[in-house]
């Protein structure tokens, strides 16, 4: 992505001037942010900044959604007869998505190196990519279950946004990161303002091992798997809501007459049938087998599969933690192999 | 292959016949130039093949590219998408995805004796050798095939052995685990007739394909009669739903079965983090 040549040019925008730009974007295009879903922070489209969930730390689901929904449809399939058409549906609309933060940003980042930067690209992750604008927003301090820090990333990151905000007592300031947020913020008319983002400190609430410390390949077979599972319940929310994990499932289902679609889903190793062979061979049949695949997919596999080298595909969002009914701790899990000779 | 790797083409069904017990064999017809990303495809490599409605499922090529243009499929009934496979016949159109995966190395096995040991419907993706190696038999050393499936209903490809068994340089060797009242052949495991057949390892590598406690057992005897690791091949399966790399269901630690598979020599499975073998 092109980045404007020399410094950031930092901006101020007051409440009521963000509040008209975000009026306008959503009035002429299409507006994502968090909203407040019966009651649940999510990614929606908003008409306007007013239904935006303002002071919210992060939404339920993460960005993600924006790029791999949870469900959506890859082609529709037409039967008249002996007869098929196939109609191919790779989405083209264009979305400005507000209200990033950075956790989910890097999130998107390591996307990427996936569904677009490991040959074959991925049609779809790549048409939503190429048409949406990302705003970014700085965390103004962690959350209790937030360690993004003890992973690569920071809550002011700007580097994986177009445009990134930060919450000052005047407003916010505006950051063009990539000539496709410059593009969008030109007309604004805003003054450039003096601040320095790395100049505010953060307080982490625990400290976190990082996993980058810990010699994964040898802790494959440990026990440690099979009692830390125990209380799985391989219910599959951690994926779910993880700004990185991106298994899916490909499924067709009938939309009426002689029509269907062809259906790609998230899924989760978690799941028991995952992994089952035609011939009902159970790979992985322990959850401790599957709960291991999932934490060496984020400290290990996944970098190594898109070639990242040694990187965390983990963001410390912290959105497993808190949606986890049995209180599986992936701080934990780190703590406990940390300690590991 | 399309320019989106998860649409299939269209192929038309020019045969389905009975290959073994609710195992059926497809060959199909590309349509509208859907056959050109066919026309070069290796052995060992798969694709998805979409009963439309129902969905898709990855199956191993059961022809050489040489015997094309139709593409062949073995597909056992087992699930919602074999089994709307099977209900299908000749002039029905399914649709076709790939060719993916890597393949059998037939290149460096030039001059080599080759063992090809199938079990079951595991034969099928190991057809390709075989028939590639008969279709360029100057190439290649001894053929030595061993073929077993647990009951003689389950025999795949039964009326291609005497062309196998008449190729020069050829030999097949059949067993199975429970005879009927007709069968005149070896009866046992195929780990039994690897036993008794001795196939030497000098200057020869074996190929390996079928359930994953056979293929287990199988490498693990080759291994005790001295093929060296890397001259004991194997082709994987994996549930897996995109075949591309992306959907992370067929992970054996880092590797990938769809990109880095199905064929892997046993030296590699040795490096896996995790396997199923």
């Amino acid at each position: 992505m092109s980045r404007p040549q020399g410094s950031p040019s930092r901006k101020l925008i007051s409440q009521a001037g963000l509040n008209s730009w975000l009026d306008d974007l959503a009035a002429t295009g299409s507006l994502i942010a968090p909203r407040l879903a019966a009651g649940v922070p999510l990614y929606q489209r908003v008409a306007a900044s007013n239904e935006i969930a303002w002071g919210i730390s992060r939404s339920v689901l993460s960005v993600k959604q924006a790029f791999f929904p949870p469900n959506e449809r890859l082609m529709t399939i037409r039967k008249n007869g002996q007869a098929i058409q196939l109609e191919e549906t790779v989405p083209e609309e264009a979305q400005i998505v507000f209200g990033v933060r950075p956790c989910e940003a890097r999130g998107v980042r390591l996307l990427d190196a996936l569904f677009l930067d490991t040959p074959p690209a991925d049609p779809y992750y790549a048409s939503r990519r190429e048409n949406t604008v990302l705003i970014g927003l700085a965390c103004r301090e962690m959350g209790p279950t937030c360690f993004c820090i003890s992973v690569g990333g920071a809550p002011n990151e700007a580097g994986d946004v177009d445009v990134m905000l930060y919450e000052v007592n005047d407003g916010y300031v505006l950051e063009d990161v990539t000539d496709k947020g410059r593009s969008l913020t030109v007309d604004l008319g805003l003054d450039v303002y003096d601040y320095d983002p790395h100049g505010y400190r953060y307080e982490s609430h625990y400290e976190v091992v990082s996993p980058l410390t810990i010699k994964w390949p040898g802790l494959f077979e440990h026990e440690y798997w099979q009692k830390m599972s125990e209380r799985c319940l391989s219910c599959r929310a951690c994926a779910y809501v993880c700004p990185t994990c991106r298994c899916f499932a490909i499924r067709d289902e009938s939309i009426g007459t002689g029509e269907f679609e062809r259906l790609r889903c998230w899924d989760s190793c978690a799941g028991e049938n995952y992994r089952l062979l035609a011939g009902g061979h159970k790979a992985r049949p322990e959850k401790g087998d599957r709960l291991r695949n999932r934490m060496f997919c984020k400290f290990h596999f996944y970098a190594e599969q898109t070639r990242l080298g040694n990187i965390s595909a983990c963001t410390g969002c912290g959105r497993c933690i808190d949606v986890c009914p049995v209180g599986v701790d992936i701080t934990e899990v780190l703590a406990d192999l940390g300690r590991q000779p | 292959m399309s320019a989106n790797p998860l649409m299939p083409c269209l192929g038309k069904l020019v045969e389905v016949r009975d290959l073994a017990a609710e195992i059926k064999l497809f060959r199909i017809e590309m349509q509208n130039g859907g056959g050109e990303a066919f026309q070069s495809f290796q052995p060992g490599q798969f694709a998805f093949v979409s009963a439309f409605g129902l969905g898709e499922a990855p199956f191993g090529i059961a022809n050489s590219a040489g015997r094309g243009p139709l593409l062949d499929f073995a597909v056992a009934r087992l699930g919602s998408v074999t089994t709307g496979l099977h209900e299908q016949g000749a002039g029905d159109l399914v649709g076709v995805r790939g060719p993916l995966g890597n393949s059998f190395p037939m290149e460096t096995f030039k001059g080599r004796n080759l063992i090809v040991i199938g079990g079951g419907i595991g034969g099928a993706p190991l057809r390709p050798v075989i028939q590639h190696v008969l279709d360029h038999r100057s190439d290649y050393g001894k053929l030595t095939i061993l073929w077993a499936a647990r009951h003689p209903s389950l025999l795949v490809f039964t009326d291609e052995y005497d062309e196998w068994r008449t190729s020069s340089n050829t030999s097949l060797h059949l067993t199975v685990d429970k005879p009927d009242e007709a069968w005149q052949g070896e009866v046992g495991l195929i780990t039994q007739l690897l036993e008794k057949v001795a196939p030497a390892r000098e200057n020869a590598v074996a190929v390996t394909c079928g359930p994953p406690i056979m293929i287990q057992r199988v490498t693990r005897m080759l291994d005790g009669m001295g093929f060296a690791a890397q001259d004991s091949y194997v082709t994987l399966e994996a549930r897996m739903h995109c075949g591309i790399g992306k959907c992370g269901r067929c992970n054996l630690g880092e590797k990938l079965v769809c990109v880095d598979g199905p064929v892997f020599n046993m030296a590699e499975v040795g490096e896996l983090m995790e396997t199923y073998l």
